[in-house]
C-alpha cells in the first residue's frame, strides 16, 4: 500500500457472497457484490460513495467496519488491516447502519447508549455526561428515557448516530444515514456530520440522495455493479461525463440529421436522446460557453414546440451518465 | 478532537449484558412465563405418574422438573437472546464493538440461569402445594452448595450453545427439536442408567449429567445412579465443566470469524 | 350479480392456495424441509421415550408404557399445529406485513384456511410416524382392522389441533407476543389431555379443562379406534372432534375479526 497516510485505503476489495437452497441437491450461487474495489480517503475528509441499490455500498461499509471479511484484496482503516487489526480499529471507528433495526425496542434510548458504552469502553468516569452531550447534540434530551419503540423513525436515525459518535470515533461510517427521514430531520443530521468533520472526524457517507452528497462531500466515488467507475471531486466528475453545463431540447421527435447537427456544435461533448411519451429529450452535456441556446434553436428550425434549456451539470447527471455506461 | 480512551473490560461488558437482560425482563416480564410452563407441566405430569411410589419420587419430580427450568432458561434463553439479537438488528452493532461476544453471551446467560433457579423456586411450591408437604432432604447445605456448582455448570453449556446460535439462524429451531433429547440424554426426570447403555458416553460429555447424578446421592438415600458415588460424579462435573468453559473460550472466535465471512449477521 | 359470485369464488380460493403455499416460507414457525422432517421424525419419538422412562421410574409396566406412548404419540401434534401455527402472528408482526394483510381485501377465511393447510398435512404425518413408533418400540397393538377408523380420528384431530392453533393466533393479534399463549398450550396437553394419565386421576376442575382442549376429545378418538371399540362409541367422540374443530375454526375467524379490530384501534399490531 502506500506510503501516505490516509484513513481509509482499499485495494482490490472483492467480496462474493454464496448462498444455498435445496434440501436434497444443495444448490450454490455465487453473488459477486464487490469486484475489486480500489479506494483512498484523506484523513478528516468526508468521502461519499454513491450507487444504485445492490451496487454493493453496504458490503464496502460493513467491510471496513470489520463487519464483513473480504474475499480478496486489502482495506486498511487508520492504516490497520480491518480483517487482522479488528480488535484496535474498533475503539477507533462508529459504524451507523440506520434504519428501523438495530436498537433495543423496549428498553429506553438512554438505556441503548448506556449498553453500547459499556460494550465500546467508554470510560465509566465520563460515561454519563457523554451520554447525555451527545443526545444533547442529536437533539434527543427530551425524549432519552421514552422506550424506543415509541420513537419515530428520525429519532431512531438520532439514536443511531449517537450510538456511532459515542467513543468519538476516528473514522465515522454512515450508511445511507438519511433514508426515510423527513426533510427537516435529515437537514439537522447533514449539519450534524458536517460539525463532525470540523471536529476532525473522517466521514465515509453512502447514499442515494445526489443532493447530499453533492452537499457534503468534497470527494466521492460512484459504484455500479461493485466497481467504481469513477472517483473524483463532483467538479471534475462533471468534466468526465462531458462538461459543467447541460442543455436540454424537447420536442415531437428529432431527425438523425439534425441530431448529428448538435453533435457537430464545438464544445459538446455528448448528447443523451431519452423518449417522454410522444415527446423526445435531446441532453446535450457542453464543455465551454460556445453553445448558447439560441445556437440549438437554430439547428432546429422546423420544431415550432421546441423547448430549450440551460442548466448547470448536476451530480445526478453524472451519476445516471456513469452507472448508464457502466450498464452498457 | 481527542478520541475517547477505549477501557472496555470483559467483566464491564459481562455486567452490561446482565444488565440488558434484567432491563429487557422488567420492560416485559411476561416473558419468564413460557419457560414456566413447561417445567411446572412437567413437575405435575411426573409427581401423577410416580404416585405411590414413595417419597423420594417427589424428590425426582422436583429436581427433574427444576432442572429442565434451569437448562431450557440457560440453553434456550441464551441462545434466543442471540436470535432476538438478529432479529432487532443488535447483533451487528454488538459485534463491532471491542467486546468479544463471549461476554455478551456471558451476561444473559448469568441472567438465564438466575431466572431458570426461579423457575425451579416455582416448580418446587406447586409440587409441594399438589403433595401436601415438602419432600425430606437429607443434607440441605451440601445439597445447596453443589446446586449452585451445577448452576454454574449449567451456564459453561450455555455459553457453548448460544455459539451455535451467532453461528446459525437456525439454531433455534434445531435446538427446539432436540428439547427432548436433551432432557432424556442428561437424565433430568430419571437416572441416566435406566438409557440404554450405548446412550451412556453421550449423556457423559454434558455437565449436568454428573451433576444431577450427585445431587440425588446428596437428597435421595440409597440412590445409586451409575454405582461409582457421589464423588466420582463430583469429580466429572468439574471435569466436564472445565472442558465446557475452554470450549467456549476458543469456539467464539472462530465462530465470530465464520460469521464475518458469511456475512448473515442481519438475517434472522 | 353471477360474475360478482364467480369473482368471489376466485379471489376464495386464489387467497387459500397462496396462503396454503405461502405461509410456510414465510410465517409459520418452520421453514425448511429439515425442520419439518425434525418435527415428524424426532420430536415423536425423544418425546415418547422421554415419557416412557418416567413411567418405568415410577414403577409402571408394559401397558402403562404403551399408554403413554400412545398418548405422546398424538401429543407432538401440537407442535405443528399449535405452536407454529400460532406464531404466524409474531412473524407477521416482526417481518411488518401484519398491517398489509389486515388493510388487504383477501377474505379472511380462504387466508386462514389456507395457512393451516401444511400444518395440517404435517401434523397427519407426525401423527402417523408417532403412531408407527408407538406400535414398533413401545408395544402398543394396533389391529390392521382398525386402521380406517384410527385414520379418521387422525385426520379430524389434525383438523382440530390446526383450527386450536388458528384460534390462538387469533387471540396473540392482540397480545404483544403468541409464544406465551403457543407455550402454555404446547405442553398444556401434557397435563391435561389423558396424553401420560387417564384423565379421571385429576381434579375434576382440571378435567373440565381438559375437556375444552381438542386434543383430549382427539386422543381418545385415537385410543377408542386402536383399541377397536365399536363404531357407535366411536361416532360418539368422532362427532366430539369433529365439533371442537368446527368451533375452533368459527372462534378463530371471530376471534381474527374481533381482535383485528381492537388491534388497529389501539395500535398492537406494530409492536412485537
Amino acid at each position: 500500500m502506500s506510503g501516505h497516510s490516509f484513513a481509509i485505503e482499499t485495494r482490490g476489495v472483492t467480496r462474493v457472497f454464496d448462498s444455498r437452497k435445496g434440501f436434497l441437491f444443495r444448490e450454490v450461487s455465487h453473488t459477486e457484490a464487490l469486484k475489486g474495489v480500489d479506494l483512498a480517503v484523506e484523513q478528516g475528509a468526508i468521502f461519499g460513495l454513491l450507487g444504485p441499490n445492490g451496487a454493493g455500498k453496504t458490503t464496502l461499509t460493513k467491510i471496513l467496519s470489520t463487519l464483513l471479511l473480504p474475499t480478496g484484496g486489502r482495506a486498511l482503516v487508520l492504516g490497520h488491516d480491518v480483517v487482522t487489526d479488528a480488535e484496535w480499529l474498533r475503539p477507533r471507528i462508529g459504524l451507523v447502519l440506520g434504519g428501523e433495526r438495530g436498537l433495543y425496542n423496549r428498553i429506553s434510548g438512554r438505556e441503548n447508549l448506556r449498553y453500547f458504552a459499556d460494550l465500546y469502553g467508554l470510560p465509566t468516569a465520563e460515561r454519563e455526561r457523554r451520554i447525555d452531550e451527545i443526545l444533547a447534540r442529536v437533539d434527543l434530551s427530551s425524549a432519552a428515557d421514552r422506550r424506543v419503540e415509541e420513537y419515530s423513525r428520525g429519532m431512531k436515525q438520532k439514536l443511531h448516530l449517537a450510538r456511532g459518535i459515542l467513543l468519538r470515533p476516528q473514522v465515522l461510517f454512515l450508511d445511507e444515514p438519511t433514508i426515510g427521514l423527513d426533510p427537516k430531520s435529515a437537514r439537522e443530521t447533514r449539519k450534524l456530520v458536517r460539525s463532525l468533520v470540523a471536529d476532525g472526524v473522517t466521514i465515509f457517507l453512502t447514499t442515494h440522495y445526489m443532493f447530499e452528497a453533492e452537499e457534503l462531500c468534497p470527494q466521492l466515488a460512484i459504484l455500479s455493479k461493485g466497481r467504481i467507475v469513477a472517483r473524483d471531486t463532483v467538479a471534475r466528475l462533471r468534466q468526465l461525463v462531458g462538461g459543467d453545463r447541460t442543455l436540454e431540447a424537447e420536442a415531437y421527435g428529432f431527425e438523425d440529421t439534425e441530431v448529428s447537427a448538435l453533435r457537430r456544435l464545438p464544445g459538446v461533448s455528448k448528447i443523451i436522446e431519452e423518449e417522454y411519451g410522444p415527446r423526445t429529450r435531446l441532453t446535450l452535456r457542453v464543455r465551454t460557453d460556445e453553445v448558447r441556446p439560441d445556437d440549438v434553436r437554430a439547428l432546429l428550425p422546423d420544431h415550432p414546440e421546441l423547448e430549450v434549456k440551460e442548466r448547470r451539470t448536476s451530480l445526478e447527471d453524472v451519476y445516471l451518465d456513469l452507472v448508464e455506461e457502466e450498464a452498457h | 478532537m481527542e478520541p475517547v480512551r477505549s477501557e472496555f473490560s470483559r467483566g464491564r461488558s459481562t455486567l452490561a449484558s446482565l444488565r440488558i437482560a434484567i432491563l429487557q425482563f422488567l420492560a416485559d416480564p411476561q416473558w419468564l412465563i413460557p419457560s414456566m410452563i413447561a417445567p411446572v407441566v412437567f413437575a405435575l405430569v411426573s409427581y401423577e405418574l410416580f404416585r405411590g411410589s414413595g417419597p423420594y419420587f417427589l424428590t425426582y419430580a422436583i429436581l427433574g422438573a427444576g432442572m429442565m427450568s434451569m437448562w431450557g432458561q440457560t440453553l434456550y434463553g441464551s441462545g434466543w437472546a442471540t436470535s432476538q439479537d438478529r432479529e432487532f438488528g443488535t447483533l451487528e452493532p454488538t459485534i463491532q464493538s471491542p467486546t468479544p461476544y463471549l461476554y455478551v453471551i456471558l451476561g444473559r446467560v448469568l441472567w438465564n440461569v438466575l431466572s431458570g433457579l426461579f423457575g425451579g423456586l416455582i416448580v418446587y411450591v406447586v409440587i409441594v402445594a399438589a403433595s401436601g408437604g415438602p419432600p425430606a432432604l437429607p443434607d440441605p447445605l451440601g445439597f445447596a452448595l453443589l446446586f449452585v456448582f451445577v448452576m454454574l455448570s449449567l451456564a459453561s453449556v450455555g455459553v457453548v450453545f448460544a455459539a451455535f446460535y451467532v453461528y446459525t439462524r437456525y439454531a433455534g429451531f434445531i435446538q427446539n427439536i432436540g428439547e427432548f433429547a436433551f432432557y432424556v440424554g442428561t437424565g433430568c426426570m430419571f437416572p441416566v442408567v435406566l438409557l440404554p447403555f450405548w446412550t451412556n458416553p453421550i449423556s457423559l460429555v454434558f455437565p449436568p449429567t454428573w451433576g444431577l447424578d450427585a445431587l440425588r446421592y446428596l437428597a435421595i438415600p440409597g440412590y445409586r445412579g451409575f454405582g461409582w458415588g457421589f464423588w466420582l460424579d463430583l469429580l466429572g462435573a468439574l471435569g466436564t465443566t472445565l472442558a465446557y468453559l475452554a470450549i467456549a473460550g476458543s469456539i467464539f472466535h472462530r465462530v465470530e470469524r465464520h460469521v464475518l465471512e458469511e456475512g448473515n449477521l442481519s438475517q434472522y | 350479480m353471477s360474475s360478482a359470485l364467480a369473482a368471489y369464488r376466485t379471489s376464495f380460493w386464489r387467497t387459500f392456495w397462496r396462503n396454503a403455499l405461502m405461509a410456510p416460507r414465510t410465517s409459520l414457525g418452520f421453514m425448511r424441509v429439515d425442520f419439518i422432517l425434525g418435527t415428524v421424525f424426532v420430536v415423536p419419538l425423544t418425546q415418547m421415550v422421554f415419557f416412557a422412562f418416567v413411567v418405568q421410574l415410577g414403577g409402571g409396566g408394559a401397558s402403562e408404557i404403551a399408554y403413554t406412548a400412545l398418548g405422546n404419540a398424538v401429543a407432538t401434534v401440537t407442535y405443528s399445529s399449535i405452536f407454529s401455527v400460532c406464531q404466524t402472528t409474531d412473524s407477521e408482526k416482526s417481518q411488518g406485513t401484519m398491517e398489509h394483510l389486515l388493510v388487504s381485501p383477501a377474505n379472511r377465511l380462504a387466508l386462514y384456511f389456507g395457512r393451516g393447510l401444511i400444518p395440517i398435512l404435517i401434523s397427519l404425518a407426525t401423527v402417523a410416524v408417532g403412531l408407527v413408533y408407538a406400535s414398533v418400540l413401545f408395544g402398543v397393538s394396533i389391529a390392521a382392522a382398525s386402521i380406517p377408523e384410527l385414520a379418521v380420528s387422525v385426520v379430524l384431530t389434525a383438523f382440530a389441533m390446526v383450527g386450536f392453533g388458528l384460534l390462538l393466533g387469533g387471540v396473540a393479534l392482540y397480545l404483544r407476543t403468541s409464544i406465551i399463549l403457543g407455550n402454555i398450550f404446547l405442553f398444556a396437553g401434557l397435563l391435561l389431555s389423558g396424553v401420560n394419565f387417564p384423565l379421571s386421576q385429576l381434579p375434576l376442575p382440571l378435567q373440565w379443562a381438559g375437556d375444552a382442549f381438542p386434543l383430549t376429545w382427539g386422543l381418545a378418538a385415537i385410543r377408542a379406534a386402536v383399541s377397536g371399540e365399536p363404531l357407535s362409541s366411536l361416532l360418539v367422540l368422532w362427532g366430539a372432534v369433529a365439533l371442537s374443530a368446527i368451533l375452533a375454526f368459527s372462534a378463530a375467524i371471530g376471534l381474527w375479526t374481533v381482535f383485528e379490530r381492537r388491534a388497529l384501534a389501539t395500535g398492537s399490531i406494530a409492536r412485537f
